[in-house]
């Protein structure tokens, strides 16, 4: 068990270095270094205006040495002041030392965010909670609605209730967040009022049932489809299996033959999907975070990216592989306590 | 009461007292109107009520129905960007925030007309090289330091700093500076006494108030050279202080409590920008769940979606617009038969109906509007499928492909499509590219075929200046015709109106037979607001003035 641990973990590591090494060479493309120049000085800039911005923060030195920098191997250069020649902090609004030090991610500093002037903590933290509480939500509506409309469709699979469940499962699981959550706002917030189409006030003045209600339910309805079905089909295997024949034949209640054996052996394969919906979630709260003004990690990579905001979307990177290994290695030693025929060694 | 003289009492430029007889005399029929003459009345320091009585009629009032009431917090829906240096910013919305605690010199109204600000009044004289601007009284700055000339000095300078990276006051101010040291030249400013300061210019420039109009020529502390961020240096002299700047989130300020503001006192206690993001449908969300009160701008096909909301709308007639241009360093564009062919192919009025919605003002492929003081009617021109046919045969460019770039929002692709497929009709092949705005940008002024947003000016030369002049920054199209720099020199020295606009009439001709743009329209600008809103209303070139504001307490 600890080998595993700790070969997930290196592996872990060893997947961070390789997709920050792949997004920072993505970034550092020359139209993307352009755009955040032009971004940073002024939108009708003009190319020697633009080169020599990018000249004078440092963005022209070698990959290898900025990448060490970023990381924290090697130290970070300082800008030098053009009139008076003396070295100056590269950026102010963030406390960047105006000496060559090493301050990187393995000193737990993530960099200067260029789109939000401000340490990049600043604004990846909170914007994680906020997206850990939306997660936390989704998670709590969807994860009991879809076991349940899996466990009622499967244990009489054919039946009407079956196949009204399971259409059901399939349309929702076929509308995007985007085409949903415009519907959800249109019947719910336009026509009758009774919820916030923004959730712009559950940052600003605290989460309450209407103004977070639309974003937990367009994000838990879509994904409610898909474990439903998952948990359908393992339901309907599990119905079929030769124990629940035996129990039903010796005459326990069909109710008490789903509660106490089928359920604890149909939910081992919706574990793990469900374990696999947290990256998924990461992903798909961007679209629910800007329709509906949330503004946390997903809203946060979408303007990093739109402005070539480089630390900020090294940070973003970083986070994504976090949550999805960690998910995953989280799953699979679930798995195996759950289902006692898989033992690692 | 006489009414021929400036605020101080000199009398007005004769050319001024002339225009005001022209038009008491002629009733419709002057070469110049009523709005043109307000403009140039306020330039030269006519006072509003004077400029008014000199045609013979009182200042309007405006209809107040009620006092306001003192109170609240108005919330209001716009994108917060970089606080950065005031004279670099890019952006209107920047402005916006920075606005409620620093002020400007002289204030461009929704009427088109010059309010005087942190001046009393300025004086210009006849051959608009001798600028006197006299300072208001009584300003004091938030942290207690009264204003003075040497404040107004500092900012001359800073906005004369030419080499400063994204400066663009410098473009405004360029007749101030030193060629040689990029900085303001010796001998120009004069500091006069404590609240006057004197500025003798080398040549003549009849643009330097409407410049000072401008949002990057807000009034900074002599602190903020320490720290050029306008939310960290936040001393202002305006009705409002700065309590928080958040990119990306929202900014706040709050009713001045440090001094006085020399108009008065605010009624709102406080306003809250919130940041939803550059896409409209949130504005609708938010007005419906009461999360805002009025929003920056309503664009395109959401004006009529916030209508039906119940919210009020504000209308103003702009000199904003938008120009297909084509880059002439490009073929086949270098060849003038081209453009005339591009520019007889499109009916401007149907442009208008299909890329704004109607919402605007026809206009004329010259780039100065009807609204600027200066305006000379050209003959009109009709749409000539067949004329346009020819030419293009002419110039052998029938089969090649036009590829029209545009950036990816609505209206400006929208009327790039409407040409593209009026162009169609006439048969020459169009290819339609659209690309992110953040890419767009890249290179937005050496595509050879493409549209670009242009917001208006005071004055119709500023834009010819900033645009068309050979080797300017802005100069997109690449345009460069001796003639038409020459005339537009002599247009920038001459202060009279009707002088002015007979040059004016050479300059449009040249601009509108190059062909180099297809300016379709003026666009009008609105914004909604809620009903409890009063007071406010949107303003031509998207300031918002929020110190007469207040909301109705239910």
């Amino acid at each position: 068990m600890r080998l595993l641990l700790v070969k997930r973990l290196g592996i872990m590591v060893l997947t961070m270095v390789c997709l920050s090494m792949g997004v920072f060479s993505l970034v550092n493309l020359d139209p993307n270094l352009r755009k955040l120049s032009i971004s940073q000085t002024n939108m009708r800039a003009s190319d020697a205006q633009i080169e020599s911005w990018l000249v004078r923060n440092g963005y022209r030195e070698p990959f290898l040495e900025r990448y060490g920098a970023w990381l924290g191997v090697l130290p970070k250069q300082p800008g030098t002041d053009p009139d008076t020649g003396e070295t100056v902090p590269r950026f102010r609004f963030c406390d960047e030392a105006d000496t060559a030090v090493r301050a990187g991610v393995l000193q737990g500093d993530f960099g200067c965010s260029t789109k939000f002037k401000t340490p990049v903590g600043e604004r990846l933290f909170p914007a994680l909670r906020a997206t850990g509480i939306l997660m936390f939500w989704v998670m709590l509506v969807m994860v009991p609605s879809a076991l349940l409309i899996g466990v009622l469709s499967g244990m009489r699979e054919g039946s009407r209730t079956d196949r009204g469940l399971s259409t059901l499962a399939i349309g929702s699981t076929a509308t995007p967040e985007y085409v949903s959550g415009v519907l959800f706002t249109v019947i719910f917030a336009s026509w009758l009022g009774w919820l916030n189409g923004s959730a712009a006030t559950a940052t600003s003045k605290g989460i309450t049932f209407e103004n977070f209600a639309l974003p937990v339910m367009t994000m838990a309805i879509y994904g409610m489809g898909y474990v439903a079905r998952i948990t359908r089909a393992s339901m309907a295997e599990v119905m079929t299996s030769q124990y629940i024949r035996t129990a039903r034949l010796k005459g326990l209640s069909f109710g008490k033959v789903v509660v106490r054996h089928a359920l604890r052996n149909a939910l081992i394969a919706p574990f793990t999907v469900i374990m696999l919906q947290f990256p998924w979630l990461l992903t798909g709260v961007v679209i629910v975070e800007i329709m509906f003004r949330y503004q946390g990690f997903g809203y946060l990579l979408v303007e990093a990216a739109g402005n070539n905001d480089i630390d900020l979307l090294l940070a973003c990177s970083l986070v994504s592989v976090a949550v999805v290994l960690l998910t995953q290695l989280i799953s699979d030693i679930g798995y195996v306590y759950l289902n006692p025929r898989m033992r690692v060694r | 009461m006489t009414f021929g003289t400036r605020k101080d009492g000199r009398p007005l430029p004769k050319h001024v007292l002339d225009s005001a007889a022209k038009l008491r005399a002629s009733d419709g029929g002057s070469a110049v109107t009523r709005r043109e003459f307000l403009a140039m009345a306020s330039v030269f320091g006519a006072s509003t009520t004077g400029a008014y009585g000199l045609l013979g009629l009182a200042a309007p009032a405006p209809a107040l129905a009620r006092e306001g009431v003192r109170g609240g917090t108005l919330l209001v829906s716009m994108r917060i960007l970089d606080p950065k240096d005031p004279r670099t910013f890019d952006w209107g919305e920047m402005g916006n925030v920075a606005r409620q605690f620093l002020e400007p010199l002289v204030r461009y109204t929704a009427d088109y007309t010059f309010e005087p600000m942190l001046l009393e009044s300025w004086e210009v004289s006849d051959d608009a090289t001798e600028y006197v601007l006299n300072l208001r009284q009584g300003v004091t700055w938030n942290n207690g330091d009264p204003f003075t000339a040497d404040d107004v000095i500092f900012n001359i300078e800073r906005w004369c700093e030419r080499d400063v990276e994204g400066n663009s006051m410098a473009a405004r101010f360029a007749t101030l500076i030193d060629g040689a040291t990029g900085k303001l030249a010796e001998g120009i400013v004069e500091r006069v006494d404590d609240l006057t300061v004197r500025l003798s210019l080398p040549t003549p420039d009849i643009t330097l108030i409407a410049n000072m109009t401008d949002y990057p020529a807000l009034v900074v502390h002599p602190s903020f050279a320490d720290n050029p961020n306008v939310a960290e240096s936040s001393i202002g002299t305006g009705p409002f202080e700065l309590v928080e700047w958040n990119v990306g989130s929202n900014a706040s300020v709050m009713r001045r409590e440090n001094g006085m503001w020399w108009g008065g006192e605010a009624y709102l206690d406080g306003i809250d920008f919130i940041d939803y993001g550059t896409d409209p449908s949130a504005e609708i969300a938010a007005f419906e769940s009461e999360e805002i009160h009025v929003n920056y701008e309503s664009v395109s096909e959401y004006i009529d979606i916030l209508d039906s909301l119940g919210l009020i709308q504000s209308e103003s007639v702009t000199a904003a617009t938008g120009c297909v241009r084509t880059n002439v360093t490009n073929a086949p564009y270098d060849d003038p038969k081209v453009r005339r062919a591009l520019q007889m192919a499109v009916d401007n009025a149907t442009i208008l109906a299909l890329g704004h919605a109607g919402r605007g003002e026809v206009a004329e492929n010259h780039h100065v509007a009807p609204l600027h003081p200066e305006y000379a009617e050209l003959p009109r021109r009709e749409r000539d499928i067949e004329g346009a046919k020819k030419l293009m045969q002419e110039a052998g460019a029938m089969d090649t492909e036009l590829e029209l770039i545009s950036v990816d929002d609505a209206w400006l692709k929208n009327t790039s499509d409407a040409v593209a497929a009026q162009l169609r009709e006439a048969g020459f092949d169009v290819k339609r590219t659209v690309l992110p705005g953040s890419t767009y940008w890249n290179d937005w002024n050496k595509y050879p075929y493409s549209s670009t947003s242009w917001a208006m000016r005071p004055l119709g030369v500023q834009v010819l200046a900033l645009a068309y002049r050979t080797g300017e920054a802005w100069n997109e199209t690449g345009f460069s015709d001796p003639e038409f720099d020459a005339k537009l020199a002599e247009a920038l020295s001459t202060p009279d109106v009707g002088a002015r606009t007979v040059i004016m009439k050479d300059i449009e001709t040249i601009l509108q037979d190059s062909g180099v743009i297809i300016q379709p329209y003026w666009r009008s600008l609105f914004c909604h607001m809620a009903p409890v809103v009063q007071d406010y209303r949107v303003h031509p070139v998207y300031e918002m003035h929020f110190e007469k504001t207040w909301l109705e307490q239910a």
